[in-house]
């Protein structure tokens, strides 16, 4: 990309203003949210690893254990990939919680071959191999980076070809296995900060809302995820209230069962 | 650093931040948002060095002098989080703010604007959903384009 070189001193101009002059951030210190709710915006999912960022610093969580080492089966339907993506992308995101570089270098090479099947494999590959690279060199600041990087990559391919559907696919595989493992870590040693972190309902209601616009997905198991999330949404959407270890693992039975569904043919 | 090294040093950061967007961005993406997404990812590249980890994904748009726009996003009690907002427009000015979902205001002190860029800084005292409110305050332009970065730790 070839910037003009009044673009060019512009932003020079405008980056040197920076450093001589602040207006202040003042900003009421209330504001009435239903007024806006004209103008908000869909929810951008988070990444697994914020979530699992957020769950370590709780206390030292044994990742090698979550780490899946069982191959998932070879899919055709593109919905089925595209969930399936988004949750081997997650399982990076473990591997490297981890640290397990033979992992991560596989699960690199999963996600090009998944990417592959749903016809965006060439933005992928550049990703695939710097995630291999990075793992060989324990960088895992760059894995986590170039995970990310995946994501959006695929996600941006499959909504250029207006498959924004399969993209959100993507996100919710992805979100899956995320709480599998954060209802999973927190059965083992319940506290109510990490039940907290399941209070997700604006996602949960995001991911229904748009599971209802698939219809033509008909498969089994998009419906056990319409189910799923609606057996999910009670447990978590209780206000101030506290999510109690009784919720967290009946949510974690939910979402395993899902894990296994999604990577597995039936 | 003088001040001639400092622009030199700026320039190449915000070049560098154009450089790394993701090619796909750059084919299907309106070249304001491009700019617009450099000059938020230049706000970030401090907090990058202190161990901010930025997404990838983004929120873009345009906005009037004086209007705002709320975005919706779940945050992690346990976590730090940064918003940069960032625009090309020449003289503008732009904030954001944060706050929670009873709508009190939930950012650090330390949260700033300055020109093109503005910044938000929380930790969440919560787990659950939080609005990121975008303003453009003031614009010689009709429509001001902006996009917006966060990033976490």
């Amino acid at each position: 990309m070839v910037l003009s070189s009044k673009r060019l001193n512009s932003m020079v101009a405008a980056v040197f203003g920076v450093a001589l002059c602040a207006h202040g951030a003042q900003a009421p210190q209330h504001l009435n949210i239903n007024q806006l709710s004209t103008t908000v915006e869909d929810v951008v999912v988070p990444l697994p690893n914020e979530l699992f960022g957020a769950l370590n610093k709780l206390g030292a969580v044994n990742w090698k254990e979550h780490v899946r080492s069982d191959k998932e089966a070879n899919f055709t339907e593109r919905p089925r990939i595209a969930l399936l993506l988004g949750t081997v992308i997650a399982d990076g995101f473990i591997a490297v919680q981890a640290e397990d570089a033979p992992a991560v270098k596989d699960i690199g090479q999963r996600v090009l071959a998944l990417a592959k099947g749903i016809g965006v494999g060439n933005s992928i590959t550049p990703h695939a191999k710097a995630i291999i690279d990075a793992a060989d060199k324990r960088n895992w600041a760059n894995v986590r980076q170039e995970l990310d990087r995946t994501q959006n990559s695929v996600q941006q391919a499959m909504n250029e070809v207006h498959d924004e559907k399969l993209s959100q696919l993507v996100s919710l595989g992805g979100w899956l296995r995320g709480t599998e493992v954060l209802t999973s870590v927190v059965k083992q040693h319940f506290s109510e900060d990490g039940a907290e972190l399941l209070h997700q309902p604006d996602l949960l209601t995001y991911f229904q809302t748009r599971l209802q616009t698939m219809s033509e997905f008909n498969l089994p198991i998009v419906h056990q995820i319409q189910d799923a999330l609606a057996e999910v949404k009670p447990l978590i959407n209780i206000g101030n209230a506290r999510i109690s270890a009784e919720s967290v693992k009946k949510v974690n039975e939910i979402t395993t069962r899902l894990g296994n569904d999604i990577i597995k043919k039936g | 650093v003088n001040p001639f090294a400092k622009v030199l040093l700026c320039t190449t950061s915000l070049l560098a931040a154009i450089v790394v967007l993701p090619p796909a961005i750059l084919a299907s993406v309106d070249p304001t948002t491009v700019y617009a997404r450099a000059y938020a990812l230049l706000a970030a590249e401090p907090y990058v060095k202190k161990g901010f980890q930025v997404r990838e994904d983004y929120w873009a748009g345009d906005l009037a002098s004086g209007e705002r726009k709320a975005v919706r996003q779940q945050l992690f009690k346990g976590n730090e989080y940064w918003f940069w907002l960032g625009t090309e427009v020449d003289r503008a000015k732009v904030s954001v703010h944060i706050y929670n979902s009873d709508g009190e205001l939930a950012e650090q002190p330390d949260s700033w604007a300055k020109s093109h860029l503005a910044a938000a800084h929380i930790i969440p005292k919560t787990t659950g959903s939080y609005f990121i409110i975008v303003s453009v305050e003031e614009s010689p332009a009709a429509r001001t384009h902006w996009a917006l970065a966060y990033g976490f730790r």
